[in-house]
C-alpha cells in the first residue's frame, strides 16, 4: 500500500489514499464511496460470468485499510451494495462480524436497496439524504444539494470521477481520481468493477489521479 | 450439355420450353449433380439464374422421388431449407419461387422467415411446415430454440445457403456452419432411430460469388457431411468499364482530406446522362455530406436523388429502394447498405467516390449496374484526394488480372460456441459428447481441444471459478445428462440476443410531433447541447432534448450543422491490392505511367524532389522534424491493419533501444510514429527493427494488442452473452446489469486473464487483426526489399495525408507510467490544461 497524501481542508487532515478513500484524521473516519458490493452476485446470478474475484479483492482492500488506519467510524457516501439482495453479501456479513467494534455509516445511495431490517442486522447506521458531521456534510449525488441545505464543505460520490490525461503528440489517457472542487469532494468509486466519468477541470478545482497506485496531484 | 432423362429433369426443361428459356450450361450441370445425389458449391454472378440453379434442381429431386404423383402431393413437409444473409431478399427469391412452382404444377408452399415474421406466421410454419422455407441464419438458430425442433427437419431434403461469400470469413458464417451440422446430425439420429422416411443423406449446396478461395469455400461449407462436393462454375463474361475522373487543375486538388466533394460537380453530367446512378461512399457520415452537396451543386436534382445508408430509419430505406425499383429516382447516394440485396433494373451508372480498397468490392459495386446478361456494367471511380488516382490505376490493373481477394474462414470462435450451446440448451437441451463429436465436423471448430472444451462448459455450469459458498451463478443446469436452461426470463433474454451482429450503442432519433427518422451513436449526441443543428438522413434537425433512449428533434433551417460520424470499422486495403498499387507507384514519372499517374505528375516531382519515390521493391521511410514532434514515416503499402501490426511492433522494438513514447497514425499507405524526442532509427539498425524474429513474443509484448484486444472484445463480450443489452419494457429492470465493455475487459484482464472469452479477443486481435500471416509475409517482403531513409525538411506528398489522418492514434510507450505522466506535466504549465474533456474528436468526418 503506498503512502496517503494529505490534502488540508478547513484545518482538517485528510489523508487521501491511493486506495480510493479519504482518512479523516481528527474524526478517526474513513471516507469512501460506491462500493458496490455483491456487484458481481449479481451479474452472475443472471448468468453473466463475471470474475468473482473482484468483489473479493475490493472487500479484502478495505479490510487492509482498516487494519491500517484503524478507524473508528467509516462513512460510506453512498452505493455500498449493488442492488439487491444475493448470496455475496454474506461474504460481507462475516466481514463485519470481524470488525464489529468500526462504526459503519451509510449515506444511502440510489443503488442502496435492501430492507432496513438488513442494515440494522449488519450494524449498519444508515442516513438519508445529507449526513453533517463536524463542519462537513455527505450526500450521495451532489445534484441533491439544493442552496437552502447549506452544507459548507461537502463529500459525494455516484460520478466514479475520472480524468483523461493528454500529453504532447496526443497521448492520452484516464485514471481514476479525487476531484476536489472550491467547496466539495468527489470520491472516487471505491469498486474496481466501475466505470469512470472524465470530470471536466475547472481553473478552482484540484484533481489527484490514481495512477498505478500512485496519487498525481494534477 | 446433354439433360439427363429423368421424369424431373423433363418436366423442368419441358416448362422452361414453354416459357422460351434456355437453362445455361452451369444449370443442366448443377441440376445432374444433385440428380446424382451431390452436394457443392456454385459459383455465379448474381443476375443470372443462380438461384433456378439449385432450386429447380431440388423439385427435380422431389419430381423424380414421386414420378406418377408429384402434382397431387400436399403438405410434404420441409424439402428445401434455403439460408440466405440479406432479409431483403427473401422477398424476391420467394416470390420467383412460388411463381414457378404454380407454373410447374406443384402443390408446394413457400414461406419465409426471419426477423420481420409475424407470430402468427410463425405459428402457422410450426403447426404446417412448408415445402421451401428462405430463412436468416439467426432464424434458423431460433428455431433450434424450439421444443422438438429435430421433428421440423424429418422430411428434409436440401440445404441451400445463399451469398455463402458473403457469410463465410464472418461469424455469421460460423453461426451457419453450426446450425448446418445439428441439422444434418439430427436428421441423421432421427433416421437411427427408425423413424426412417428415405435412406438418402440431405443435400448441401452452396451458391457464391467469385472469391480467390473458392476449393476451400466449399470445403468449409461442406465440412459437415464430410463429402468432397463439386464445384459448378457459371462461364458469363461480364464486360466492365471503368472511368477515372480527373480533376482538372491537380495542384488545387487536396493531398489528405475525406471528401473530393470539391468535384461533386462533376458527377451532375454523368447522373444526367444515366438512367440510375448509385453512388457509392464509403461511411455513412460522408453520404450525408455528400447528398447534402449535389443538392447544393444540382438544386435540380431535388426529389430526384435520395440518401441511403444503415443508420438511416428502416421505412425511408424502403421507401428509396422501392423508388429505385420503379425509376423514380435518379440518383442515390449509398453506402455499403446497397453493395448487397435485390437488383435494382433501372441502375446503368454506379459511382465509387474514394477507394474501395479491395478488387471485390469495386467489381460487385460495378456489377450493381446493368446487372443482367448482356448489359455493361459502368463504373466511375471519383478519388477523394490526389493519391487515391494511384489505386484509380491500380484497380484497373486489378481487374485486368482479376486479382479478387479470398475470404477466410474465421475459426474457434468460443463466443459463437456459447451462444449456440444456449440456444440448444433451451430447446431440447443438448449431450455433451454428441454435440462435441458434432461441432468437430465443422471447420470452425475442427481443432478445437478437450480441455477448451471442458472449460466453455465450466463458464456455462459454473461461470468460471467461483468462491463457492458466496456464489448464486446460474444459467445452464445439467440433468441426467443434458444440458438446459431452465428458466424462463434466462431462455427469453437469450432468444432476444440470437445473433452476431453487434451494433454501437444507437440512440433512435426522432421528431417532437412524431416519426422516428434513424439512429445515432451515444457518445456523439452525448457531445450537442440542445439547440445544435446536426444532419441525418439528409435533413437538418435541431437537437431538442435526449429522453430515455430517444433523441427528440425538431426541423430546422439552420445553414451550418454538424454531420455525425459512426464509428463503424474502417476497411483496410486488401493484399491484393496492396500489391498491385506498389507496382502502380513503380511507374510513377515513367513513360508507362497512365492517365492517373500522368496527372499527379507535378506531386510526384515534389515527393521525389523533397524525399523519394519508393519502387515496388523498396521500402522508403522518412524521418522529417516539425513543431509538434519528431514523424517518423514508413510506407510499405500493405493497408491499413497490417500497418497497424507493423507501427506497434516497430514502436516497441524502438522503446527497448531507448525509453520514449510514441503516438500512432496510419492510413492504407504508411504509418507514422510522432514522439516528442528524436527518434533513434538510422542505416544501423532498421534491418533488426523490420526483422520476423521473435515477431510473435514482440507482438504480445506491444501494448497494443491489448487495446486491440479491447475493441475485439465488445463484440466477442455481446456474442458470448456477457453484455445484456436489456430488451424493451425491461430496460429498467435490467439497470443493474448494465456494463461496459471497456470495464469487463479491464476487470477480466485483471482477476480472470485466462478467461476463454478473453482469449478469444487476443487471439482475433493475432488472427484477424494484426493477421500474423500477412504481417510476416510484408516484413519478409521487407528484408527483401531495399529500404531508402530519407530526411525531408517539409511535409511530403505521401507523409501529409497519415499525419493529417491522426483520427486512428494508438499510444506505445516504454517508459513508467508516472514518468510519462511527469513528462507530460513538463511539458505543459500544469496538467490541469490538458485535463481536458475529450472534444476533438467530436470532428466533422469519419
Amino acid at each position: 500500500m503506498n503512502a496517503p497524501v494529505l490534502h488540508k481542508i478547513n484545518d482538517q487532515h485528510l489523508w487521501l489514499s491511493p486506495e480510493r478513500c479519504i482518512f479523516w484524521e481528527e474524526a478517526s473516519a474513513l471516507i469512501l464511496s460506491d462500493t458496490h458490493f455483491a456487484k458481481t452476485g449479481h451479474f452472475r446470478k443472471s448468468g453473466i460470468a463475471i470474475p468473482q474475484q473482484v468483489y473479493k479483492e475490493d472487500l479484502q482492500r478495505l479490510i487492509d485499510l482498516v487494519a491500517h488506519f484503524k478507524p473508528q467510524q467509516i462513512i460510506v457516501v453512498g452505493d455500498l451494495f449493488h442492488s439487491y439482495e444475493n448470496k455475496e453479501l454474506d461474504l460481507f456479513l462475516k466481514w463485519r462480524k470481524d470488525m464489529e467494534q468500526t462504526k459503519i455509516i451509510l449515506v444511502r445511495g440510489n443503488h442502496d436497496l435492501l430492507h432496513s431490517n438488513w442494515y440494522e442486522a449488519a450494524n449498519i447506521e444508515v442516513v438519508e439524504g445529507i449526513l453533517k458531521m463536524n463542519d462537513f456534510s455527505f450526500v450521495h449525488d451532489a445534484a441533491d444539494i439544493v442552496e437552502s441545505s447549506n452544507t459548507g464543505f461537502h463529500f459525494s460520490g455516484h460520478l466514479h470521477p475520472g480524468v483523461a490525461i493528454r500529453g504532447n503528440a496526443k497521448q492520452y489517457l484516464q485514471f481514476p481520481c479525487f476531484y476536489f472542487g472550491k467547496d466539495h469532494c468527489i470520491l472516487p468509486a471505491f469498486s474496481k468493477f466501475s466505470g469512470l466519468k472524465i470530470m471536466k477541470p475547472k481553473k478552482t478545482s484540484t484533481i489527484y489521479a490514481i495512477a498505478n497506485g500512485n496519487l498525481i496531484k494534477c | 450439355m446433354i439433360p439427363s432423362s429423368s421424369i424431373g429433369n423433363r418436366v423442368i426443361n419441358n416448362w422452361l420450353s414453354q416459357k422460351e428459356f434456355h437453362p445455361f450450361d452451369f444449370q443442366q450441370e448443377t441440376w445432374k449433380s444433385i440428380e446424382a445425389g451431390k452436394s457443392g458449391l456454385v459459383n455465379a454472378p448474381t443476375g443470372c439464374g443462380k438461384t433456378y440453379a439449385v432450386f429447380l434442381g431440388a423439385i427435380i429431386q422431389f419430381i423424380n422421388a414421386h414420378p406418377t404423383d408429384y402434382h397431387q402431393l400436399k403438405n410434404n413437409g420441409l424439402q428445401l431449407l434455403w439460408i440466405t444473409p440479406l432479409r431483403a431478399l427473401a422477398k424476391d427469391i420467394g416470390r420467383a419461387m412460388e411463381e414457378a412452382i404454380d407454373s410447374i404444377g406443384l402443390p408446394w408452399k413457400v414461406a419465409i422467415r426471419n426477423g420481420d415474421t409475424s407470430t402468427s406466421e410463425r405459428a402457422k410454419q410450426k403447426k404446417n411446415m412448408p415445402e421451401v422455407l428462405i430463412i436468416t441464419p439467426e432464424s434458423l438458430h431460433l428455431l433450434l430454440t424450439q421444443k422438438n425442433y429435430p421433428a421440423l427437419f424429418e422430411s428434409l431434403q436440401m440445404m441451400v445457403v445463399d451469398e455463402w461469400h458473403e457469410l463465410l470469413g464472418s461469424k455469421r458464417g460460423v453461426q451457419t456452419e453450426l446450425a448446418i451440422s445439428r441439422i444434418i446430425h439430427c436428421n441423421q439420429e432421427l433416421k437411427q432411430n427408425g423413424h426412417q422416411i428415405q435412406p438418402t443423406q440431405i443435400l448441401l449446396w452452396g451458391i457464391s460469388a467469385t472469391i480467390g478461395n473458392l476449393v476451400e469455400a466449399k470445403e468449409v461449407l461442406l465440412s459437415p457431411i464430410k463429402q468432397e462436393g463439386v464445384i459448378i462454375k457459371a462461364i458469363i463474361d461480364k464486360p466492365i468499364e471503368v472511368h477515372t475522373i480527373i480533376p482538372s487543375e491537380m495542384e488545387k486538388y487536396p493531398w489528405a482530406g475525406h471528401l473530393g466533394i470539391k468535384l461533386a460537380h462533376t458527377l451532375i453530367p454523368i447522373i444526367e446522362k444515366s438512367k440510375t446512378t448509385l453512388i457509392f461512399i464509403n461511411t455513412r457520415g460522408m453520404s450525408e455530406t455528400w447528398y447534402q452537396t449535389l443538392l447544393t451543386v444540382a438544386p435540380e436534382l431535388a426529389g430526384a436523388i435520395a440518401l441511403h445508408h444503415g443508420s438511416i430509419e428502416q421505412h425511408l430505406r424502403l421507401w428509396v429502394e422501392e423508388a429505385l425499383h420503379t425509376e423514380k429516382l435518379k440518383a442515390v447516394v449509398c453506402t455499403a447498405s446497397l453493395d448487397l440485396g435485390v437488383d435494382f433494373r433501372p441502375v446503368d451508372t454506379v459511382i465509387q467516390v474514394g477507394s474501395p480498397k479491395g478488387v471485390a468490392r469495386f467489381l460487385q459495386r460495378a456489377g450493381r449496374s446493368g446487372h443482367r446478361p448482356g448489359e455493361i456494367s459502368k463504373i466511375y471511380f471519383l478519388p477523394t484526394h490526389s493519391l487515391e488516382l494511384v489505386e484509380a490505376a491500380a484497380l484497373k490493373e486489378a481487374i485486368n488480372l482479376d486479382a479478387i481477394e479470398s475470404k477466410e474462414p474465421m475459426i474457434l470462435c468460443f463466443d459463437v460456441l456459447l451462444q449456440y450451446l444456449c440456444t440448444l440448451a433451451i430447446g431440447e437441451g443438448f449431450n455433451e459428447q454428441t454435440i462435441f463429436n458434432e461441432i468437430k465436423q465443422t471447420n470452425c471448430f475442427a481443432d478445437l481441444q478437450e480441455t477448451e472444451w471442458r472449460e466453455i462448459l465450466l463458464h456455462l455450469t459454473e461461470g468460471g471459478n467461483a468462491l463457492q459458498q458466496y456464489d448464486e451463478y446460474k444459467k445452464v443446469e445439467v440433468e441426467e445428462g443434458i444440458y438446459k436452461i431452465k428458466n424462463k426470463q434466462m431462455a427469453m433474454r437469450h432468444r432476444m440476443h440470437i445473433g452476431t451482429i453487434v451494433s454501437d450503442a444507437m440512440l433512435k432519433v426522432k421528431f417532437m410531433s412524431g416519426g422516428f427518422i434513424g439512429v445515432i451513436e451515444e457518445w456523439f449526441i452525448s457531445r450537442l447541447e440542445p439547440g445544435d443543428v446536426f444532419t441525418l438522413a439528409g435533413r437538418n434537425v435541431e437537437l431538442v432534448m435526449i429522453k430515455d433512449i430517444e433523441v427528440l428533434v425538431r426541423k430546422s433551417t439552420a445553414k451550418k450543422s454538424i454531420v455525425p460520424s459512426w464509428m463503424g470499422g474502417r476497411m483496410s486495403l486488401t493484399a491484393n491490392l496492396g500489391h498491385i498499387l506498389r507496382q502502380t507507384f513503380s511507374k510513377a514519372l515513367s513513360p508507362e505511367a497512365g492517365i492517373e499517374l500522368n496527372s499527379l505528375k507535378s506531386l510526384f516531382e515534389l515527393q521525389a524532389d523533397l524525399s523519394h519515390i519508393p519502387t515496388a521493391n523498396e521500402l522508403l521511410i522518412e524521418q522529417i522534424e516539425a513543431k509538434d514532434g519528431f514523424h517518423l514515416l514508413v510506407y510499405p503499402f500493405e493497408g491499413r491493419q497490417v500497418h497497424e501490426a507493423m507501427s506497434a511492433i516497430l514502436a516497441y522494438r524502438i522503446g527497448k533501444i531507448i525509453p520514449i513514447s510514441f503516438s500512432i497514425s496510419m492510413n492504407d499507405y504508411g504509418f507514422e510514429l510522432l514522439s516528442d524526442q528524436a527518434i533513434p532509427v538510422d542505416d544501423s539498425n532498421i534491418e533488426q527493427l523490420f526483422s520476423t524474429e521473435n515477431l510473435l513474443a514482440d507482438i504480445q509484448k506491444s501494448i497494443n494488442s491489448t487495446e486491440m484486444a479491447k475493441r475485439k472484445f465488445r463484440d466477442i463480450a455481446v456474442i458470448g452473452g456477457l453484455i445484456f443489452q436489456g430488451m424493451p419494457g425491461e430496460k429498467k429492470k435490467a439497470k443493474h446489469l448494465q456494463s461496459s465493455a471497456s470495464l469487463l475487459f479491464k476487470v477480466f484482464e485483471e482477476y480472470d486473464p485466462n478467461n476463454i472469452l478473453l482469449r478469444q479477443a487476443y487471439n482475433e486481435v493475432m488472427v484477424h487483426q494484426m493477421d500474423e500471416v500477412r504481417l510476416r509475409q510484408a516484413l519478409q517482403r521487407i528484408s527483401q526489399s531495399k529500404i531508402i531513409l530519407t530526411y525531408p525538411t517539409k511535409l511530403t506528398p505521401l507523409s501529409f495525408p497519415i499525419i493529417v489522418d491522426g483520427l486512428n492514434r494508438n499510444n506505445l510507450s516504454s517508459e513508467q507510467l508516472e514518468d510519462r505522466i511527469k513528462k507530460m506535466q513538463q511539458q505543459h504549465y500544469s496538467l490541469v490544461r490538458q485535463l481536458i474533456f475529450i472534444t476533438n474528436e467530436c470532428s466533422c468526418i469519419t
